[in-house]
């Protein structure tokens, strides 16, 4: 297989560290050559856009430039909102030549040049598009049966169809794919293409947590064992702050949280340590 | 032509009449091409008259009749049956009135507070004596790149169609909404605005960093207006007016900074530094049962390679006009 750059995104290398692991570890399992380039910066979650426009256009433009100068045909990311802020990045890049211009004479200087030829995946589509689901359920070892999944998207992997493009936003179904590959069953909840509300944390808590807490209650709502989702921001609202959600919504019960690769990788045989299920903060029971 | 047998599941309500809102099923064979609209129309016209939906100009301009189908706002008019019924692989489209409204009936709802909230805005131009002469004798010109700020923003048909599926708009009956924030970003970069950065203060006024980014105004729009890119800047004019000492401000230049310290978000130092002490004390239950995860990096953190590079473009960015 050919090597992909591999883009963790900061939540992955810091509070979500249980996703980098289990990222690393489902990779080696199925032979996923992933490079991480040291010069790699933070996107920016898309917050630079409020310094300057442009900021957040060559901060991004410089993470693909990288890429490209190393060879790379596809940047592999496990963060949403990275996958969206890259994306769009590469979308604006192309589709406005003066634009392109204006971004590669400043780039030029550093010895870069943004062309256009390396692509962005998210993880799991990434997983879908090379094994498909067959192939990934071949090599399940563990399958999980009768474990009910609920599927939570957030945003950023959907939305907007227009710079995503990967499957209609109404109607992903790439989440329920997988769950199905490793053995699974998706429960189908109102609210898995919700908002969690973490873009607005600082600013509006109690308003964050109270969408949290209503993705929660339908997860529970649809007899789920544990909820699945590929972003790692959605993860910390829903499993770091699940308590102070539950309270604002009048609930007080508890439901594991997965990462995609903490699924997949558990179906894959892998230990829940290699996994870093003992870091998740409502325990997974394995 | 391609035909199929398609059941329309539409929500009824008749305020004056039902106690409750109930759905009603029409079975209709539809042509290939038909839109929701005309599959609207045919039920009115041919099996019940009673139906109400708004509709005038049929051609995705007036924005009057957006409902929902499947969940999803969309104008009926310009969105076809056989995409949808593919989309969602069935022959069963549920249509219902657009959410964040009152019903008036059946598939019409009630704009007026959308509309009211956008008027409080004052989404209209103040001119600027400096620019805007104060006859009619000469004209204000305004070149292609001035028009490119906020050309996409004029393109608002006002179908309400973001404002139905916004999700700061369902939890924070402050929020000013995003069509409506998109106007306001709309004048205040206008050169022939009298108000221009100020009307970033409207903005402030009206909870715009409690915008949640979800992206579904992006989504929905069907004149791809992307009233949360509206946003996003009008917020950044803030910052530049002098409106710093809030958390949003605060998390923005949290970012910045982290990206000049070490190219890398620094997470441990964001509660203290969006938020100050009140931020630390908020979070500490949960920064606490987190570090003792080990899901906390060190408040010091290494540069990432090539670091001196990055902060080069990122100074040479912030000096492109």
């Amino acid at each position: 297989m050919e090597m992909v750059a591999f883009y963790p995104g900061c939540a992955a290398k810091g509070a979500s560290k249980e996703l980098y692991e289990s990222t690393v570890a489902v990779s080696e399992e199925l032979g996923i050559p992933l490079v991480e380039l040291p010069q790699f910066s933070c996107c920016g979650a898309g917050v630079l856009e409020e310094v300057k426009d442009i900021l957040d256009i060559v901060v991004n433009a410089r993470n693909l430039a990288l890429a490209e100068r190393e060879g790379f045909k596809t940047i592999v990311t496990v963060c949403s909102t990275c996958l969206l802020v890259l994306k769009r990045t590469k979308y604006h890049l192309d589709n406005d030549d003066d634009l392109k211009e204006k971004v590669n004479n400043l780039l030029e200087k550093e010895g870069l040049e943004y062309k256009g030829e390396v692509d962005v995946k998210h993880f799991h589509w990434f997983l879908l598009d090379e094994f498909g689901e067959d192939e990934l359920r071949r090599r399940v070892k563990k399958p999980l049966q009768s474990l009910k999944v609920y599927p939570y998207y957030g945003c950023h992997t959907v939305r907007p169809y227009e710079i995503l493009g990967y499957e209609p936003s109404e109607n992903p179904q790439s989440l329920e794919r997988l769950i199905r590959a490793v053995g699974a069953q998706p429960v189908s909840g109102e609210r898995r293409l919700e908002c969690c509300g973490f873009h607005a944390f600082w600013p509006n808590p109690n308003g964050s947590m109270i969408l949290t807490g209503l993705n929660l209650k339908d997860a529970k709502l649809c007899g789920a064992d544990c909820i699945v989702t590929p972003c790692p921001l959605c993860h910390m609202n829903l499993d770091a702050n699940q308590g102070r959600a539950l309270k604002e919504v009048g609930e007080s019960f508890s439901i594991p949280v997965l990462h995609v690769p903490q699924l997949l990788g558990l179906a894959l045989g892998i230990e829940p340590k290699r996994l870093g299920l003992h870091r998740n903060i409502v325990p997974v029971n394995c | 032509m391609e035909r199929r047998e398609v059941t329309f599941r539409i929500k009824r309500f008749n305020p004056k009449k039902d106690v409750r809102p109930y759905y009603q099923e029409y079975k209709l064979t539809v042509p290939r091409g038909m839109t929701i609209l005309e599959a609207l129309q045919f039920i009115k016209d041919e099996i019940d008259p009673t139906l109400a939906f708004r509709a005038f100009c049929r051609s995705a301009i007036c924005g009057s009749c957006a409902i929902k189908v499947n969940g999803f706002p969309k104008l009926a008019c310009k969105t076809q049956v056989f995409t949808e019924l593919d989309k969602f692989k069935t022959s069963l489209l549920t249509l219902e009135p657009l959410d964040n409204m009152e019903v008036i009936r059946d598939l019409i709802v009630d704009w007026d507070g959308a509309f009211e909230r956008m008027k409080e805005l004052k989404p209209y131009l103040i001119p600027d004596p400096k620019v805007v002469p104060d006859t009619l004798d000469e004209e204000t010109r305004v070149y292609p790149e001035e028009l490119k700020k906020y050309d996409k923003f004029t393109d608002c048909i006002l179908c309400t169609s973001c404002y139905s599926i916004c999700t700061a708009t369902q939890i924070d009956e402050g929020y000013g909404g995003p069509f409506q924030l998109a106007r306001l970003y709309r004048f205040a970069v206008d050169k022939r605005d009298g108000l221009k950065e100020e009307r970033a203060k409207i903005g402030y006024a009206y909870d715009m960093w409690n915008c949640v980014r979800c992206e579904k105004c992006a989504d929905v729009c069907p004149k791809h207006v992307g009233p949360v890119d509206a946003i996003m800047r009008l917020r950044g004019i803030s910052i530049d007016i002098g409106l710093k000492d809030n958390p949003g401000a605060r998390h923005v230049l949290a970012f910045y900074k982290s990206l000049m310290e070490s190219g890398l978000l620094n997470e441990v130092l964001l509660p203290l530094r969006a938020k100050g002490i009140k931020g630390v004390l908020e979070n500490l239950p949960v920064g606490i049962k987190m570090i003792l995860k080990g899901k906390a990096h060190s408040p010091i953190m290494k540069p990432i390679s090539e670091h001196e590079s990055l902060i080069k473009l990122m100074k040479a960015a912030m000096e492109v006009e």
